[in-house]
């Protein structure tokens, strides 16, 4: 399938295509009502309310007034419309803050500011340096002589360098003026989402060229979401729009997220369901029973002796609605309620505002805030992620000497400012290649000061440090590059670049000193890329050496050498440039090939170091939540080198003899099986040492591992605690989150750029880091915060705090429910097994919405241990982790609980109000009034934070039920009057509900507190320590012992592996441990030949090194 | 609850206390809510307290349990059950047939004064086995109309017994229509014992749920009689038996009253007891019982609550014993840092 786009003809496009209206909008206005209403329907509980709802209009076999259950369903169910409808109405207002940005489009030939929503699949669009590009273009022309521009991929792919782009050669030279009418038609595929590939055909029509046919690239394209840099205008051709754009595509839609509490509230649903219905089955049966023996000789009754066919249906059915209430109805609001104010205290929380931008975390998916307290995987994106995406040149080694230490960068080490003013040739040397070895444009404002435009971070970072040694890059002026030296100006012209391909790993340029007339090639790169191609005679140990000591800091390193070239051999070799660079097949290979012949026979200059800074707070924020329990995996776009060592000075992995690095690489099926089965032979070993052991995988090897071997690979998985997949795709990422999913675990997805807006879907939690890289995977995710380091808090604090909540909040619907459904099926069997409803529809519907659930909401103010006791002992997130507070046993207890009440005030009030006093109503409020008591207790008992709210809400409400009783009991056609007047006289009232409450609580009470002191959780022993002001809070710097945490907890755990292999055996020889630097085996040149033949597709244009 | 000395803490985290007081006063109060930092009281149940608590409820419930059965014990209650004596001897093998036969039901019945019962004493009939809670007993009837004469044929709900001869039935449905209709005469010393059967219901009921207009229509004009006939010239609000009646049980045993005994009798009184044996147990095996009570502060003879807060504080004492001896025997450190798993063996690997 192709689409045929034709250029600037404002009639044609019209119709065909969709227009550039982005919409992450799940409903319309049109579609939201039967649309809301079909996915709530789809869940089971809503269902089953539906079913009860409707069985209650049937007079027959209802106990209670229908209302009572359409009520609250009508509300449950406008509630979650209503939620919907805001979700989705903030959804489209930020879809319309990006519809409605303003770009210039050609209209009728003239330039026009409209709306980006407005842009048609055929326009001409006209952008701006940094502005935002709105839809997929493709170039037409920019302001670059030679027809080149910058953009910025990162929201597509995550790689924060510029890239350049290029105009079709059929739009070489036309004029600016002409832009505006060039007509043409571009023949391109059906919108996909592959952001590498671009094949089409462009034909301009007359008068602007030749019929001839101009093959497209995805280098004549700028892509959606991309950023236009260092270029003064561009324009181009939308060619997909909407949702329709490469980016649009890949998007996807997102599933809803069903949390695993969600899931186990589920699952307890359907327990007490299939509970409900052998209570159901078991009465009905009894009641159709009692009813032929007993009921027929009670005259009273007057039971027909011919009944209708569906006379044996009618109690089981009555006790099916009786029961009904046994699932609470009103959890799903409740729940609903306070996870949107878990989201809100998440958005309101100062401690997460980023001080530099002013951004605050926000919460955009308000239903999965207790996830977050069960996160067992963080898979977190590298660059702008962990690191700032700033570079700043730390230290380098220049001839064998080392400049700057701990203490100080080289930029302020005396002795290479000696070395410097007493003119050292190698330094300076090593300074010039810094400050001409590169892409970098230097750009002079008005008061002098020189602000340089790089390609790369790595470039610009090098060009500063120089330009502060006093090698500043002044001016480019054309080719001749101009160079101040401490006020000498020094003048090189340009010959040739070699680019810099990330399989070259190396950058070099020709330049001619305008002074001497000598030819340089100045080159820099990797230094597996450099040193191998030193001069015969030159010693490399000492910079091997050097870039292994900066590798263990955590610096990356570039090598820098220079050559002196023969005029001859330079203008051989640049007639091969040419040549190589003008081939159509293979060009690439072709290119590096002779770039190759000439970058050889270096002299070797020095090692540059530099940094790209971790945010602030990366290392602790990694350890404390590893302390937590929590694994990382780090999925980067980047190289294994620069991957390996971000993660070393991330605290990711440990330097060499605390931990081990083992790789898994391979070009072939086969290669890849041997190392993955090495690797995962090393690791089951090693897993019984106290050894941080990470496995470093790479897109290639992943993706065979994936395809070919992926139960090895799963377990491999499972095992290890810490991984690093680099240079792998979007899609790579999330297909990483899938299988963690598969294996049960839940996954938390971290990143900044909208090559990890998959993932971040893809992962059960999805965090977006609103930083550089637009806003792209904040928009995607579940949450975004400002800094990496506020991770720790949504875990720790708001994760935790929500899961508890939420722990407490639905168990005890179930309890409060299950009391009041005990105490009916208690008195069905002393009213006849008839279904007889003890209390009336009001009450029972005040009951459940409002009565038992104001107290219970106060709970999202709980605190069962303070934030700073959460911060320092991260261990404690264990017991969420393992939903150690949800979960069948604990709902055991919760269920026995409600069973004790239930006969407690049972017996009680039947044998307290026995005889004269049995009066129907009164029974049932004395009851009634009974539970209230007890959930206002048992609430009083849970919470372990009280604060002005809780008390409010819990005595509050115990007022309020009094109050609203006797307001009822004051209408006079209602079946309660004078009922609670008449009880609250009685002595014998009072009595009864204390004795309810005492016999209710004490054993509750004595459990508990026998529990608390005797069978302490962690959680008790921290809050005593906490509250009594223990010596656990006043040990600072315990180190805390993951691997001891693990194996206390590990029977109970459910994610660690249990069989672990207790016997020690060295480490297998060729283990890949030692030799960690051996990233690409081989030499770079095989390395780079290898890959290419196996896959052209998926080749990286990374520029950085 | 046992709370410990409630701690104000703010859980203000450290590391923010400068950036927090600067928050704090620039930002309105109600942000102490928005960070969850409302000052709160973090009870933890230390054995003090729990001890303490435990003392205390026994402390006060072995007094109360004592005085509630004190006041039971009070009460001066004649039991007489007679449904199985006032069937003649030969009708024994059928008494469904008997009672549903037009003989002459008058039994004759002795109760003796156990001890001075003070007036005003209760006169109840009490009936086991009845199920006046059963759901379509309970169901069966209609407020509206009872209330006003306008909704004589508001009756949809009285089924089965709405209607009879083509007429709506006032009052309607199965409680009324099973109404209550033994008799009883009680004379003392060959003394008429009067009875006083008035205010024996619920104000309330007379006032707002009997109308004064309703008068009974049609009742008992069916092929099956139930209970009791009523006076069709009496309005609904003065048939007080039948609102008593009306007032249905929620448990299978009931009493209901019958009526007040104004003069206080002495013990070894002897009272016969003439009541019309008409109401029909007999086919479901209920009981049927003439109850004359006395009443304390909580009602009539009744133990159970007074046992009950006995056993309650007793267990509480019980409790708070062990919980004493658990303590002084396992004493154990709160909040020691040595449970925690994690910190054990802290020289590690």
């Amino acid at each position: 399938m192709k689409r045929y786009i034709y250029i600037n003809d404002d009639d044609l496009a019209q119709d065909l295509y969709c227009d550039n209206r982005i919409s992450n909008r799940k409903y319309t206005i049109w579609n939201f009502l039967p649309k809301n209403l079909w996915e709530q329907f789809s869940r089971f509980m809503n269902q089953y309310f539906l079913l009860i709802a409707c069985l209650q209009l049937w007079s027959l076999i209802t106990p209670v007034n229908p209302a009572s259950t359409w009520g609250p369903l009508i509300f449950i169910f406008a509630v979650s419309a209503t939620k919907e409808a805001w979700d989705d109405y903030n959804r489209y207002l930020s879809d319309k803050k990006a519809n409605e940005k303003e770009v210039w489009v050609v209209r009728k030939g003239v330039k026009k500011l409209i709306q980006s929503q407005d842009i048609h699949v055929g326009n001409i669009v006209w952008l701006r340096e940094n502005d935002e590009v709105p839809c997929d273009l493709v170039l037409l022309g920019t302001a670059d002589p030679l027809g080149l521009c910058f953009v910025e991929t990162a929201a597509i792919d995550g790689e924060t360098d510029l890239k350049t782009r290029v105009i079709p050669s059929a739009c070489m030279g036309i004029d600016l003026e002409l832009l505006h009418k060039i007509k043409g038609v571009i023949e391109c595929p059906i919108p996909n989402k592959d952001i590498r590939r671009f094949d089409a055909n462009m034909r301009l029509f007359p008068p602007f060229l030749d019929n001839d046919v101009c093959p497209l690239t995805i280098k004549n394209t700028l892509l959606q979401s991309c950023y236009l840099r260092n270029t003064e205008w561009a324009c181009g051709v939308s060619v997909y729009t909407g949702n329709e754009t490469k980016l649009g595509m890949s998007r996807g839609i997102a599933e809803p997220k069903l949390t695993a509490v969600d899931a186990m509230i589920d699952k307890l649903t359907g327990a007490i369901f299939v509970f409900q219905i052998v209570v159901v089955i078991v009465l009905g049966i009894a009641g159709n029973v009692w009813k032929n023996t007993e009921a027929k000789k009670q005259w009273y009754v007057e039971y027909p002796n011919e009944g209708p066919w569906y006379e044996l249906l009618v109690i089981p059915l009555r006790f099916e609605l009786l029961c009904s209430i046994m699932i609470p109805i009103s959890i799903k609001v409740s729940l609903d309620l306070v996870k949107s104010l878990y989201a809100k205290f998440i958005d309101w929380d100062d401690q997460m505002v980023d001080l530099e931008t002013g951004t605050r975390s926000n919460a955009t998916n308000t239903a999965i805030s207790e996830d977050l307290g069960q996160v067992e995987y963080i898979l977190t994106d590298k660059t702008g992620t962990l690191t700032e995406n700033k570079m700043i040149f730390k230290r380098c080694c220049i001839r064998g000497t080392f400049y700057g230490n701990e203490n100080r960068d080289a930029l302020s080490d005396v002795e290479l400012l000696d070395a410097i003013s007493t003119g050292s040739t190698d330094v300076i040397q090593f300074l010039k290649v810094m400050a001409i070895c590169n892409t970098v444009v230097p750009i002079q404002s008005k008061t002098g000061a020189i602000s340089y435009k790089a390609l790369s971070q790595d470039e610009e970072a090098l060009v500063r440090a120089a330009a502060s040694l006093h090698m500043v890059f002044v001016n480019k002026n054309g080719n001749v590059l101009e160079i101040n030296f401490n006020g000498l100006l020094l003048r090189y012209e340009v010959l040739d670049i070699l680019e810099f391909t990330s399989d070259r790993k190396r950058m070099s340029v020709v330049v001619k000193c305008c002074l001497s007339g000598k030819i340089f090639l100045l080159s820099k790169g990797a230094d597996e890329a450099i040193l191998p191609h030193a001069r015969t005679g030159q010693q490399t140990r000492t910079f091997s050496e050097a870039v292994e000591q900066y590798a263990q800091l955590g610096l990356r390193t570039l090598c820098l050498a220079w050559r002196e070239l023969d005029y001859d051999e330079y203008q051989e070799w640049s007639l091969m440039f040419k040549e190589a660079n003008s081939i159509l097949v293979d060009r690439e290979w072709r290119v590096a090939e002779v770039c190759q012949r000439l970058e050889q026979n270096f002299e070797i200059l020095g090692v540059a170091a530099i940094e790209d800074r971790l945010q602030d707070g990366v290392p602790e924020t990694i350890s404390t939540l590893r302390k937590a329990g929590i694994n990382f995996w780090m999925l980067t776009g980047d190289k294994q080198s620069t991957a390996i060592q971000i993660a070393l000075s991330c605290n990711f992995i440990s330097p060499e003899p605390k931990g081990q690095l083992l790789l898994i690489n391979g070009k072939t099926e086969d290669e890849v099986c041997r190392s993955l089965e090495r690797v995962l032979l090393t690791m089951r070993i090693t897993n019984t040492e106290p050894k941080d052991v990470a496995f470093v995988v790479d897109g290639w090897a992943l993706e065979i591992s994936l395809k070919h071997y992926r139960k090895a690979f799963t377990e491999l998985a499972i095992l290890s605690r810490t991984a690093i997949c680099c240079r792998v795709t979007p899609s790579q990422k999330a297909q990483l989150v899938e299988l963690l999913k598969s294996c049960d675990y839940r996954t938390l997805a971290i990143g900044d750029g909208g090559n990890d807006v998959r993932m971040i879907q893809q992962a059960d939690i999805g965090v977006g880091i609103s930083g550089r890289e637009g806003l792209q995977a904040a928009r995607a995710a579940d949450y975004s915060i400002g800094k990496f380091r506020f991770l720790t808090r949504l875990i720790l604090v708001h994760g935790r705090y929500s899961y508890n909540r939420t722990a407490f909040l639905s168990q005890y619907s179930f309890y409060k429910s299950l009391l009041i459904c005990f105490i009916q099926i208690f008195f069905s069997f002393i009213s006849g097994v008839s279904g007889t409803s003890l209390f009336n529809s009001v009450s029972l519907m005040a009951y459940n919405v409002f009565y038992t659930s104001i107290p219970v909401l106060a709970s999202v103010l709980d605190k069962d241990l303070s934030e700073k006791t959460v911060m320092q002992h991260p261990q404690i997130l264990f017991y969420c982790q393992a939903g150690r507070l949800l979960n069948p046993s604990t709902f055991a207890g919760w269920f026995g609980r409600s069973l004790f009440h239930a006969i407690i005030v049972f017996v009680i009030t039947i044998h307290s109000y026995a005889f004269e006093k049995s009066e129907m109503e009164e029974v049932s409020m004395v009851a009634l009034s009974g539970c209230i008591w007890l959930q206002a207790f048992v609430v009083a008992l849970e919470t372990n934070s009280f604060t002005i709210l809780q008390h409010l809400a819990v005595w509050g409400n115990l007022v309020a039920f009094y109050v609203i009783n006797l307001i009822v009991s004051a209408i006079p056609s209602t079946g309660m009057y004078t009922i609670m007047f008449r009880l609250c006289r009685q002595p014998l009232y009072w009595t009864t509900i204390i004795l309810i409450t005492m016999a209710g609580m004490g054993p509750v009470l004595a459990l508990k507190y026998f529990r608390y002191t005797y069978r302490s959780s962690k959680i008790n022993i921290l809050q005593q320590a906490e509250r009594l002001g223990g010596p656990i809070l006043s040990l600072g710097n315990i180190e805390p012992q993951l691997r001891s945490l693990e194996k206390d907890l590990s029977p109970l755990s459910i994610s660690q592996p249990k069989n672990r292999n207790p016997v020690y055996e060295p480490l297998l020889s060729d283990s890949p441990s030692a030799t960690r630097r051996s990233i690409g085996p081989g030499t770079p040149f095989d390395y780079f030949q290898s890959q290419t033949r196996l896959s052209s597709s998926y080749l990286r244009n990374s520029k950085d090194n | 609850m046992n709370s410990d000395t409630p701690s104000s803490s703010a859980g203000g985290t450290g590391s923010a206390d400068t950036t927090g007081a600067r928050r704090n006063s620039k930002r309105p109060k109600y942000s102490r809510f928005t960070q969850q930092e409302l000052p709160a009281c973090k009870p933890i149940l230390t054995p003090k307290w729990v001890i303490s608590a435990f003392l205390l409820v026994s402390v006060v419930f072995i007094p109360i349990g004592v005085v509630s059965l004190f006041a039971s014990q009070d009460v001066v209650e004649i039991v007489d059950r007679y449904d199985s004596d006032c069937i003649p001897a030969g009708a024994r093998n059928n008494k469904v047939g008997f009672i549903q036969g037009s003989q002459v039901k008058t039994c004759n019945r002795t109760l003796r004064v156990p001890k001075r019962m003070k007036q005003p004493i209760y006169v109840y009939y009490q009936l086991d086995n009845f199920y006046q809670n059963h759901r379509r007993y309970v169901k069966s009837r209609s407020d509206q109309q009872l209330r006003s004469p306008r909704n004589e044929n508001d009756t949809s709900a009285c089924k089965p017994e709405e209607n009879a001869n083509g007429m709506s039935i006032v009052p309607c449905g199965l409680v009324a229509w099973s109404l209550f209709n033994d008799t009883y005469n009680f004379t003392h010393n060959n003394q008429q014992l009067a009875i006083n059967k008035r205010d024996i219901s619920w104000k309330s009921d007379r006032d707002r749920k009997f109308g004064k207009e309703v008068y009974p229509k049609n009742f008992q004009n069916g092929t099956l009689i139930g209970g009791a006939h009523l006076d069709p010239s009496k309005p609904l609000s003065e048939q007080e038996d039948l609102i008593v009646w009306m007032r249905t049980a929620a448990l299978p045993t009931f009493r209901k009253l019958y009526g007040k005994i104004e003069t206080d009798l002495q013990a070894g009184d002897v009272i016969d007891v003439t009541l019309e044996n008409n109401y029909n147990t007999y086919s479901f095996d209920g009981k049927k019982k003439l109850v004359l009570s006395t009443t304390s502060w909580l009602g009539g003879k009744n133990d159970f609550l007074g046992i009950a807060y006995l056993t309650v504080g007793g267990l509480c004492f019980f409790l708070a014993m062990v919980f004493i001896i658990i303590y002084l025997v396992k004493p154990r450190q709160l909040g020691d840092p040595s449970y925690l798993s994690w910190n054990r063996n802290p020289g590690g690997h």
